[in-house]
């Protein structure tokens, strides 16, 4: 019995051990680092805009007639060639200004409660540590802070 | 006996709002218990109202010139001077006063240029603390005093903050000043 429950954990060890080496090799593989795939996808990416556009400026350069004739009846109106573009600027502009002010809005003003406290600093329990230990590591209010910046400094 | 304390005359440090321009501290000890600090804010200079009404009226003078309708003229007069004695009844605040009472209260009041005077009256046993916090305030981080307040059945727990000295937004020197001076009554009678 003694021996089996060796095999056990030794079996149950070199487990644990390969789980980790697969975990850490999967941490090695998220890095941010330029990698051989990573430049091909760049260059695909590249390219296929680059081409994108080029169809963009046909379609959009290219007389209804000719585009009839070839047999492609049924694409947007040329409007649009120049709407899309205004549309995204423009939508890109407003959403910095919308951007700003959701920020401020959402900025707590400075009569609200949010600026001194919130639930879990209300929820922490003072439990007693042991003498000459570290203490634990909590919220400090708000009234011992401004005694020591401001009332203890007359050393 | 009263204790008279102008620290713009009597300090080498000169106090000043959050924007650079300068105010006065006023701090007046009645009695051992009681201590009334005043904050006042800068005044209107004549200067900045002669730009402003004349960049409106020559604005005016430029739409009848283009228009020729007097009713511009006007009503350009009739705006700027309601909204002159608008901005002076209900904006311009020309100074603060906390008025701190050991175990009776705290009174906030208000002054506005035309003499109006808002005032208001919190009871010792709803003040929690008289503190100097840092928020968020538009674009940057500014200090202020506010006196936290508790419910009488939960001593404990912050209910509701009053934000103190909001229209003179004095600095961070000023703000020790005071706090020093409050801490000074509230730790004796709370």
């Amino acid at each position: 019995m003694f021996r089996i429950d060796l095999i056990y954990s030794t079996v149950k060890t070199s487990l644990t051990l390969r789980r980790l080496s697969e975990v850490f090799v999967i941490m090695v593989e998220n890095s941010p680092s330029p990698l051989p795939e990573r430049a091909i996808y760049g260059f695909v990416l590249f390219l296929g805009s680059q081409f994108g556009f080029f169809l963009y400026c046909l379609w959009a350069y290219v007389p209804e007639e000719w585009l009839h004739s070839v047999g492609l009846t049924y694409w947007p109106q040329k409007y649009w060639a120049l709407a899309m573009p205004i549309y995204l600027l423009v939508a890109l502009m407003v959403s910095l200004v919308v951007l700003f002010g959701i920020n401020m809005n959402n900025t707590a003003p400075l009569d609200s409660v949010d600026n001194i406290t919130d639930v879990f600093a209300q929820g922490q329990r003072s439990d007693c540590y042991r003498k000459g230990g570290i203490p634990r590591l909590e919220d400090v209010s708000i009234s011992e802070v401004n005694k020591m910046f401001y009332l203890s400094s007359e050393t | 006996k009263q204790n008279h304390d102008v620290s713009s005359a009597m300090e080498d440090e000169a106090l000043s709002n959050i924007s650079g321009k300068a105010i006065s501290l006023d701090c007046q000890t009645h009695s051992s218990f009681c201590r009334e600090f005043t904050v006042s804010s800068p005044k209107m200079s004549i200067g900045k109202v002669m730009v402003y009404t004349c960049s409106v009226w020559l604005l005016a003078y430029g739409v009848f010139f283009f228009t020729e309708n007097t009713t511009v003229l006007s009503s350009a007069i009739l705006i700027t001077l309601t909204g002159m004695m608008l901005h002076i009844h209900f904006v311009k605040v020309d100074h603060e006063s906390l008025l701190v009472i050991g175990s009776l209260g705290i009174q906030l009041s208000s002054s506005y240029a035309s003499g109006r005077e808002v005032t208001t009256f919190i009871e010792m046993s709803r003040i929690k603390d008289i503190v100097i916090n840092e928020a968020v305030y538009l674009n940057q981080i500014i200090y202020y005093l506010c006196v936290l307040l508790k419910e009488p059945s939960e001593p404990n727990v912050v209910s509701s903050v009053v934000p103190l000295f909001q229209s003179s937004k004095p600095r961070l020197n000023c703000l020790a000043k005071v706090y020093k001076s409050c801490q000074e009554i509230l730790s004796k009678c709370q």
